[in-house]
């Protein structure tokens, strides 16, 4: 044993002991003194900086999860439900439960009826998801899938449905551009002021009422906070919160039985058509053909889909009755006769002689019945709607005061109704050929303005306000599909009233010419024959319009024969305190007279059908709400 | 050997405050693994705590001299199982510092803490004369050196780590000369580019830059000091209550039962339970302080104040990682924080400074 520990009991040098306890006490100072400046930093983490730090600790644990309200139904007027929100399920995947995946996706496979391959790839691009996301397998499942599953929860736990709300047009394609559809919100849509709250993800209301009526129909969101853990998994609900308000549901003016019959008219045909109240400028049918079905919008669907529909030829996501332009063709010569008796530059007993074409600035224009017309006064000539009388009065009042007119009876102007995106046309006058083309005007192209060809462009949404506002002798109603807005559940409602935009004030004498034209066009042998209705005295106008748009002062005859022309009719019914005013369009479809006037007559049928029952819209019974 | 009399001499005192610690210790271990899937660790720690107890009750009552006698047994033991280890140990977590022994498992760098101790004391209670010169100082540095070496191999910097203020406060109170320490803190800085550029692995090389610069990683390395701090500073004045800390039941708080061991406690039990642990942990290195001032010989001196050193600066390291003043080491907390080695050794160190407070009076 190399040392004797028990011999160095004393401290031999006496010095050194000293020495060996002030070290010890120096070590012992040291440490007395960190474990005080550890003191004093909880004291500061702990007291003097708490809220700061409970704040970040409850950044950590709570989140805020977004409660998104019920979009609200849509209604025609007697309150059927056109659009409204159903259940659909997904399928889901919990991978944390899974036992063997592969018995899993035997099983999905088998009762969703997909490929094993389409399963698993499923289930991998959740790979970098946290473990208790479930996956979602398939969306919107038929029930019978759902309830298979449903009910085998037990020998399948890590298998589950989920209810998700979608938005459903329970008649398809009807009316589906003014209806519109919803999607997720786009990345632009985000930037804009008109969508802040809105997040990634979010449904909304994507064309025609879903979007204008967005705001409405979207309710407001609620929120409750949730406690998660490190992982982001939910562990529990703090008691607090506000519930999602659901949108209101939005009745329109629009009659579905009107509807339907419009729908059916139209059947294979390209084109479009308004019927409404002329005493309030509230729709009754609208229809833009083709349509599409906006149920298609609700799922996630494929990019194919999506291209075949803004590729095709047709445009079917156009909506016509307020975006198409066309000619209005000889129904604008009710315009040129209003010019020329107000302006007083012709009476209604103002004849001229039709030998069937005429010679104006040194080219040769045509009247659609060879042969001519013969002498012609004004009221005969629109009933027979010859061309070569309106030239000559065109010609007599010149681009200017034709101009006026049309402005004053709606044309080249946006009619105000309450969807996006409406076309305001043109009406072409000297100073709009300058500002546009900067070529002086021509004085032929007057010529061919009088009879509604030339650069004139019109929807139909402009002729139907045309239509109504002669039937109700001037005023110009706003046209509106919103009838009222049911506030939560039907509570309380909102009535839409109608608005006035303004009136023009007509010598009386030009109404009662204007409505004995239109009276006898459709029932005195006139081109509207076909719209004719026993003892309603429907009073409406053809037209008959070039495909391709004639440049100026060419003639219809030039252009190929295979185009055929676009039919329109207009009027109103009866003649005396009108009930419903229209305008037809049906591209392609000849002459307004054969194409378009049979559309009216048969929509109109059904409304003093209706009206006859003693139907009266509001007194309707609620239909029972569905969710 | 066990004399009646002694035992009533025994510092109650200190035996008191670590016994609470542990205690504390195994309820805190209960609350970061409540809810969890190891609910079964704070039944173990109790029963490393037992078993510690024990172990702490036979190195009081073999006497420290004859346990010095035997220091080279130990200490060659100790080497021989660090050796093995890094020969034959089986990596867990990259690092071959489990010693498997059937059902038992243990980390022999925490008894070659005190193996050490014990032969670090013998060699300076033998030395004579006034000072420490080089020679003594590459004794003590030798004795030291090969266990930290063989460790540090494994690798297993942090537990490395922990036996330097061993070294230190031997060569001070051994009696050091100024111009020695000046050449010893010379050396470690010259040799510091060296070790980082061939040692340090990286995932040390990113816990020191994060500790630099804590944004630099916030979910990675960073992310731990971060949620350490929350945990704390959320925890106010009186705390959130047992069982009722965010930070810990929620998981925010990593490594919680470990390392972060006090961090769960500032957070459940605040302020307050701060300062009543921190209180503990001072009459732990009072009476170790007063237990060297009143050894009979410098041999208990030496015993008492290398335990105080291991002991007090995993304390102060683990500490300082939890308010965020250092970066992630991997140093547990002594007494409280989850793991049977690092317990049973703790009280084995203690039950050696017992010892020397149990023979202070010369008979």
């Amino acid at each position: 044993m190399a040392w004797d520990y028990r011999n160095t009991k004393d401290f031999k040098d006496y010095y050194e002991e000293r020495r060996l306890q002030r070290r010890i006490a120096v070590v012992f100072v040291l440490l007395a003194a960190a474990l005080l400046f550890y003191l004093f930093n909880l004291w500061y983490l702990q007291v003097v900086n708490q809220e700061n730090y409970r704040r970040l600790a409850d950044n950590n644990r709570l989140r805020q999860v977004v409660l998104n309200p019920l979009r609200g139904t849509i209604m025609d007027r007697e309150r059927r439900v056109i659009v409204r929100n159903r259940i659909s399920f997904n399928v889901l995947l919990d991978r944390e439960k899974v036992t063997n995946l592969g018995v899993s996706v035997r099983t999905l496979s088998r009762v969703l009826h997909l490929a094993p391959e389409t399963i698993e790839e499923r289930i991998a691009r959740y790979r970098n998801r946290p473990r208790f996301e479930p996956v979602i397998v398939k969306e919107d499942v038929d029930l019978a899938e759902a309830a298979y599953l449903e009910s085998r929860r037990l020998e399948l736990p890590e298998i589950s449905v989920a209810i998700e709300p979608k938005r459903s047009y329970d008649e398809g394609e009807l009316a589906a551009h003014t209806l519109g559809y919803v999607g997720e919100i786009s990345e632009t849509q985000l930037g804009h002021s008109r969508y802040a709250g809105y997040q990634l993800g979010d449904v909304i209301g994507k064309a025609g009422l879903e979007r204008y009526y967005d705001a409405d129909l979207s309710g407001e969101k609620g929120w409750k906070r949730v406690i998660v853990n490190s992982l982001g998994r939910e562990m529990r609900e703090v008691p607090a919160g506000k519930r999602p308000t659901p949108g209101n549901a939005l009745r329109l003016t629009v009659d579905l039985d009107l509807q339907r019959e419009l729908e059916d008219a139209f059947v294979d045909k390209t084109g479009s058509a308004v019927f409404l109240d002329p005493d309030s400028g509230e729709i009754l049918a609208i229809i833009s053909k083709p349509a599409f079905d906006p149920n298609v919008f609700a799922r996630r669907f494929s990019a194919e889909d999506w291209n075949q529909l803004i590729q095709s030829e047709a445009h079917p996501l156009q909506n016509r009755a307020i975006q198409s332009k066309f000619a209005p063709g000889s129904v604008f010569k009710i315009v040129v006769a209003v010019a020329a008796l107000e302006s007083g530059r012709a009476t209604a007993a103002w004849t001229h002689f039709c030998p069937g074409y005429a010679y104006h600035y040194g080219r040769k224009f045509l009247c659609h019945l060879e042969g001519g017309h013969g002498t012609v006064a004004m009221v005969e000539a629109i009933k027979l709607s010859c061309n070569v009388y309106f030239y000559q009065l065109g010609r007599d009042l010149g681009i200017d005061l034709i101009s006026r007119y049309a402005h004053e009876l709606g044309f080249g102007g946006k009619t105000g109704i309450d969807l996006a995106n409406e076309e305001a046309g043109t009406v072409p006058d000297e100073d709009w050929k300058r500002r546009t083309r900067n070529e002086p005007w021509w004085p032929g192209e007057t010529i061919s303005v009088s009879i509604g060809q030339g650069a004139l462009e019109v929807t139909p949404i402009q002729m139907a306000v045309f239509a109504s506002a002669i039937a109700n002798g001037g005023v110009f109603y706003r046209p509106h599909l919103l009838k009222g807005r049911e506030i939560r559940d039907g509570v309380e409602e909102a009535e839409h009233p109608p608005e006035v935009l303004r009136q023009i004030r007509l010598k009386p004498s030009t109404w009662s010419v204007i409505r004995e034209a239109m009276w006898r066009v459709v029932n005195q042998g006139g081109t509207g024959t076909r719209a004719a209705i026993p003892g309603r005295d429907v009073c409406g106008k053809t037209g008959t319009a070039q495909v391709v748009k004639a440049s100026a002062g060419v003639k219809s005859e030039h252009l190929a024969e295979s185009i055929r022309d676009n039919a329109w009719f207009i009027g109103f019914a009866p003649r005396e305190h009108s009930r419903i005013a229209f305008a037809v369009f049906v591209e392609r479809g000849g002459h307004g007279g054969e194409a378009a006037a049979p559309i009216a007559q048969r929509v109109m049928l059904k409304f003093f059908e209706k009206l006859d029952r003693g139907k009266e819209p509001e007194q309707v019974a609620r239909a029972p709400k569905l969710p | 050997m066990l004399e009646r009399r002694s035992f009533l001499n025994i510092d109650w005192l200190l035996a008191f405050s670590v016994l609470t610690l542990g205690v504390v210790g195994v309820g805190m271990v209960y609350s970061a693994t409540y809810g969890g899937p190891f609910t079964d660790r704070a039944f173990k720690q109790l029963l490393y705590l037992v078993i510690g107890l024990v172990v702490m009750v036979l190195a009081m009552a073999i006497d420290y001299h004859t346990l010095a006698e035997l220091n080279v047994v130990f200490y060659g033991a100790s080497l021989l199982m660090l050796g093995y280890l890094l020969l034959f140990g089986r990596a867990i977590a990259n690092t071959r510092g489990w010693l498997e022994l059937g059902p038992v498992n243990f980390q022999p760098a925490e008894m070659t803490k005190i193996t050490t101790l014990l032969a670090l004391s013998a060699f300076l209670a033998a030395r004579r004369g006034p000072a420490l010169g080089l020679f003594n100082m590459a004794g003590i540095l030798g004795l030291v050196g090969l266990p930290v070496l063989l460790i540090a191999l494994q690798p297993d910097l942090g537990t490395a780590i922990t036996f330097l203020p061993m070294v230190a406060v031997a060569a001070f109170l051994g009696g050091i000369r100024i111009r020695t320490i000046l050449i010893l803190v010379l050396i470690p800085i010259l040799a510091l580019p060296m070790l980082w550029n061939h040692y340090l692995k990286d995932y040390q090389k990113t816990r020191i830059l994060t500790f630099l610069e804590p944004t630099r990683d916030p979910k990675g390395a960073g992310y731990q000091v971060i949620q350490s701090k929350i945990a704390v500073g959320s925890g106010g004045l009186t705390g959130k209550g047992f069982l009722e800390g965010t930070q810990g039941q929620l998981n925010f708080l990593p490594a919680q039962h470990t390392d972060f061991i006090f961090a769960l406690l500032a957070e459940e039990r605040g302020f307050v339970g701060s300062m009543v642990v921190l209180s503990l942990y001072f009459i732990v290195i009072y009476r170790c302080v007063a237990i060297a001032r009143a050894a009979r010989d410098r041999l208990g001196v030496f015993l008492a104040m290398g335990m105080l050193a291991l002991f007090s600066c995993q304390v102060l390291i683990n500490l300082a990682v939890v308010v965020g003043l250092l970066p992630t080491t991997g140093v547990p907390l002594p007494l409280m924080s989850y793991g049977g080695s690092s317990l049973i050794t703790t009280l084995a160190g203690m039950g050696l400074v017992l010892n020397v407070w149990m023979r202070r009076l010369v008979n």
